[in-house]
């Protein structure tokens, strides 16, 4: 982890069905290659958290702030490139490995990315322990652990600098779960990507020293 | 070519009613509980159409532009309150994107069949261009309808996809291009069908009309092809435009689904 600020968040509130506050003047900073674990109770806005940074959700008031420069500067989709979120339940579609993963490709805001070739795509499929996946599986015939992978390398493909992780193991077996939180301890750790995990697993990770953010009534509070 | 045609006298029109009578003592035998429905089902079917037909009466004889474009927006509107009514979605509103497509597409084609096609002159007669636009309206309400309704149930069940497809880069229209493609399909589909058939396993209402009326059956089925591919050129274009502007409804500028889970 440097001394960067990767993303501000000054003064957010957030509000939803008009009446109920999720937060409530939420003011932090999270540092550049940190490894950043979400905790709180549930309801207590840990997923609306990981969607305001993505954007899936703007806040009610308040600005936030990625790489310094405020959010609604950045067009859309170049920010959810650059902050990749992994939803809880992977979402294969049909088709096959290979299909999935150059979906991202088929759409016009990434056209003047390169195209990976099949090499590439079989080492990150090695790299991510697929190595018995060939391209031309049906997506869908994957076990779910395989999927949540295929998800992950699939946003990986985009290059993205920070990865937001919303209970990626709560579908996944122990040893399937153990996999995915090393592969994000692995990438904070070897490429210097910024982890954010909400984990309603007790992991402790090995590789790198996680920073707690706890969720709690309407307040955002970054444990030292 | 034109014959007699036998008019229905008023004791002929009660003797109708006892299939009406038959259903309703069935539903009653086997305890259906349709009988209210009947009920108010043949009381609204006789008010109604007595009302149109005295109100067709007054706008034939008035032959005035105005007064049927309003007859014919009148019909619109309703059709697209019947709508509004039959998808039970109140989060987006789209009274006014199904009204306004409604009004466009429904013009466009009617005045195309009567100006064009038809070739009546003025446009506007009020003998033609009532029941055809009657017609269009009728037929492909249902259209819209059912696309609209498909098209935002899954919007709101496919919530997941969407928005991994959102989060990889895509725009609002890719993240939400195969759920479009369903609603437009769910809704074309029925029309589509009844082209396959017509002719085959039914003879359409209108061409029976014409042939009841004395209408050569060779005359009346130049109508009815008018008729089905207006219906179906009409219902693409209604549909169409129906499900883009509410998507675009379902969606913010930020390119966040809006529309949320039940």
């Amino acid at each position: 982890m440097n001394n960067h600020t990767i993303i501000r968040l000054e003064n957010i509130d957030f509000v939803y069905s008009e009446c109920t506050t999720l937060f409530n003047n939420v003011s932090c900073d999270l540092m550049e290659g940190g490894f950043y674990v979400v905790r709180g109770p549930s309801g207590s806005g840990k997923s609306t958290l990981l969607r305001l940074l993505n954007r899936l959700e703007n806040p009610s008031r308040g600005e936030i702030y990625f790489q310094d420069r405020s959010f609604s500067s950045i067009p859309v989709h170049e920010l959810r490139r650059q902050i990749l979120y992994i939803q809880q339940t992977p979402v294969v579609t049909d088709g096959s490995v290979k299909d999935n993963l150059l979906l991202p490709f088929s759409f016009k805001n990434n056209k003047n990315l390169a195209l990976p070739d099949d090499d590439q795509l079989k080492k990150m499929l090695d790299d991510f322990s697929l190595d018995q996946v060939s391209l031309e599986k049906q997506a869908r015939n994957l076990s779910v652990g395989q999927q949540q992978r295929l998800c992950l390398i699939r946003g990986l493909l985009l290059s993205p600098s920070m990865i937001l992780f919303d209970e990626p193991t709560s579908a996944l077996d122990d040893e399937s779960s153990r996999i995915v939180e090393l592969m994000a301890e692995t990438l904070c750790h070897e490429k210097g990507k910024t982890i954010i995990m909400v984990s309603h697993r007790e992991f402790v990770p090995r590789l790198v020293k996680p920073i707690i953010i706890d969720v709690r009534e309407g307040g955002v509070c970054i444990l030292p | 070519m034109e014959q007699h045609i036998a008019d229905i006298g008023p004791l002929q029109l009660a003797l109708g009613l006892i299939f009406i009578l038959i259903s309703g003592l069935a539903s009653m035998a086997f305890s259906l509980k349709l009988e209210k429905d009947l009920l108010i089902g043949t009381v609204r079917t006789f008010v109604q159409l007595f009302i149109m037909g005295y109100v067709l009466r007054i706008v034939f004889a008035m032959s005035n532009m105005m007064v049927v474009i309003g007859v014919f927006a009148f019909m619109i509107f309703f059709a697209a309150w019947t709508i509004h009514g039959r998808v039970k979605d109140r989060q987006i509103r789209f009274f006014m994107p199904v009204f306004l497509s409604m009004i466009f597409s429904y013009f466009l084609v009617s005045y195309i069949v009567t100006a064009v096609v038809v070739n009546v002159k003025p446009w506007w007669e009020p003998r033609y261009f009532i029941p055809l636009g009657g017609m269009v309206i009728g037929n492909s309400m249902n259209a819209i309808a059912i696309s609209l309704e498909r098209l935002i149930r899954e919007l709101k069940s496919r919530r997941a996809e969407i928005e991994m497809k959102l989060c990889l880069g895509a725009s609002s229209r890719e993240a939400s291009q195969e759920i479009l493609k369903n609603a437009m399909q769910a809704g074309m589909i029925p029309s589509i069908n009844s082209m396959m058939a017509v002719g085959m396993v039914f003879i359409p209402g209108m061409m029976t009309g014409q042939i009841l009326a004395g209408s050569d059956p060779l005359t009346a089925i130049k109508y009815q092809i008018v008729v089905m591919v207006m219906l179906s050129g009409s219902t693409a274009l209604g549909t169409l435009l129906t499900v883009l502007l509410v998507r675009k409804r379902c969606f913010n500028k930020d390119e966040q689904l809006v529309l949320r889970p039940d």
